[in-house]
């Protein structure tokens, strides 16, 4: 029988979302081109060659390595493109996504790739054109709302702070805008630059959808203990429980 | 049993649920203007730079932050926030409910009012650094003492101070 990896504990919807996130079947919402997804990324122009830091693998002549020899490399190791990042700011105002289950969908489903959790934005570095395909598909998936989630290079501060009136989250640069039809338009790139034209990221998630998708456990959501009133708590703070209580063992050693 | 003075001036914040957008805290700030008993009154909220403040897009314009003109009972001002907060002294008690009233007319969500003490009486280092001695007590707590430029306008029935030069 082939193995199947437990990722999360749990039986509510944000364990299952948790799970669905480290797991990577994940339900695609919408498909943004790639030529928008590089303008937004904004390290090259769409089309623009690769920067590189080195030739491609196959004419550096690799020394004789059996790890080099056992692991493929990703597209862009292998064509020596530059390290690239993209950063992702998520609403606490139930986001799909959270700093930690970004990181975690990076490092257990992409290739290749540096994840990096701060506590209110999540960067992912990776070669350039292999950070492209994970934003992209970050982006097309249900980890991202277009009004709770957005990419921010720089001045990412939203995370923590209430909503506008239109739902949106608060940008200081207004790299995202809410258009009069209810699709929300990417207006400049990640770090502030306007862009040639608007780009159509959809519409948002309304606040129900974005409770049901959302894995950030919340008193006035879920709570992590599970159903308010119930004899057993979740599965999820039992597991918690079991960690500390081991690793605060694992820690006491009287001699 | 020790009851409260109701001609006292008590000290009111306002939180609504969403940051408002230039048009509704005119709204929301004409209204309360129009409740009168007003002393004195702050508003507070994330700043919204004219210009990105750093990174590789350093300089370039947010022209969605610029020219955020509200007219507030008759006189005009620059939104340099995204108003999230609003603290406000009132002559008496008797305007509170006013007050409440107001605020549930002009916002479309929920709106949090607390009562309390939200600015001080005594004048601090800072605050003398910036303006001297205060001859006007009104101004102690108006002031973000850790802004580089001053952003305050004090709307009264006496007069109107815009203050926005650069210190």
């Amino acid at each position: 029988m082939a193995y199947t990896p437990q990722y999360y504990p749990g039986s509510t919807s944000v364990g299952i979302n948790r799970r669905k996130h480290m797991s990577g079947n994940l339900e695609k919402l919408r498909d943004i081109p790639e030529a928008d997804v590089t303008a937004i990324m904004g390290h090259r122009a769409p089309g623009a060659d690769y920067s590189s830091t080195h030739p491609p693998l196959k004419e550096m002549g690799e020394p004789d390595c059996p790890v080099r020899q056992l692991v493929t490399p990703t597209a862009g190791a292998a064509a020596g493109d530059r390290v690239r990042y993209s950063q992702w700011t998520d609403s606490m105002y139930f986001a799909p996504a959270i700093p930690y289950w970004r990181s975690y969908w990076g490092a257990i489903n992409c290739k290749g790739c540096d994840p990096g959790t701060l506590s209110g934005r999540q960067i992912i570095e990776a070669r350039e054109r292999d950070i492209e395909a994970y934003t992209k598909a970050q982006y097309d998936s249900e980890m991202t709302d277009v009004a709770l989630c957005s990419m921010r290079g720089c001045t990412v501060h939203g995370h923590s702070l209430r909503l506008e009136e239109n739902g949106m989250q608060f940008d200081m640069l207004a790299r995202t805008e809410f258009g009069a039809d209810g699709n929300v338009y990417a207006t400049k790139d990640q770090v502030g630059i306007p862009l040639d034209k608007k780009i159509n990221l959809g519409k948002p998630m309304t606040e129900a959808e974005a409770k049901k998708r959302t894995t950030i456990f919340r008193a006035d959501g879920i709570p992590m203990c599970g159903k308010v009133g119930a004899r057993k708590y979740d599965e999820a703070v039992e597991a918690l429980h079991h960690m500390w209580e081991l690793r605060s063992k694992w820690g006491f050693r009287p001699e | 049993m020790v009851t409260e003075s109701d001609t006292e001036s008590i000290q009111v914040e306002i939180i609504p649920n969403r940051y408002l957008m230039p048009a509704t805290a005119q709204k929301l700030l004409n209204a309360i203007y129009e409740n009168g008993g007003l002393i004195r009154i702050m508003i507070q909220g994330p700043n919204l730079p004219r210009n990105v403040p750093y990174g590789p897009g350093r300089g370039a314009p947010i022209e969605e932050n610029r020219d955020l003109l509200i007219e507030v009972a008759g006189d005009a001002f620059e939104l340099c926030v995204k108003v999230g907060r609003i603290r406000l002294e009132l002559e008496s008690e008797k305007y509170f409910n006013g007050l409440k009233a107001a605020c549930e007319r002009a916002l479309p969500f929920p709106v949090h009012l607390k009562r309390g003490k939200f600015f001080h009486t005594k004048q601090t280092l800072s605050d003398y650094a910036k303006f001297g001695e205060a001859e006007d007590k009104r101004i102690l707590g108006l002031i973000d003492p850790k802004a580089k430029r001053n952003r305050l306008a004090l709307l009264s029935e006496e007069k109107v101070t815009v203050n926005d030069e650069e210190r």
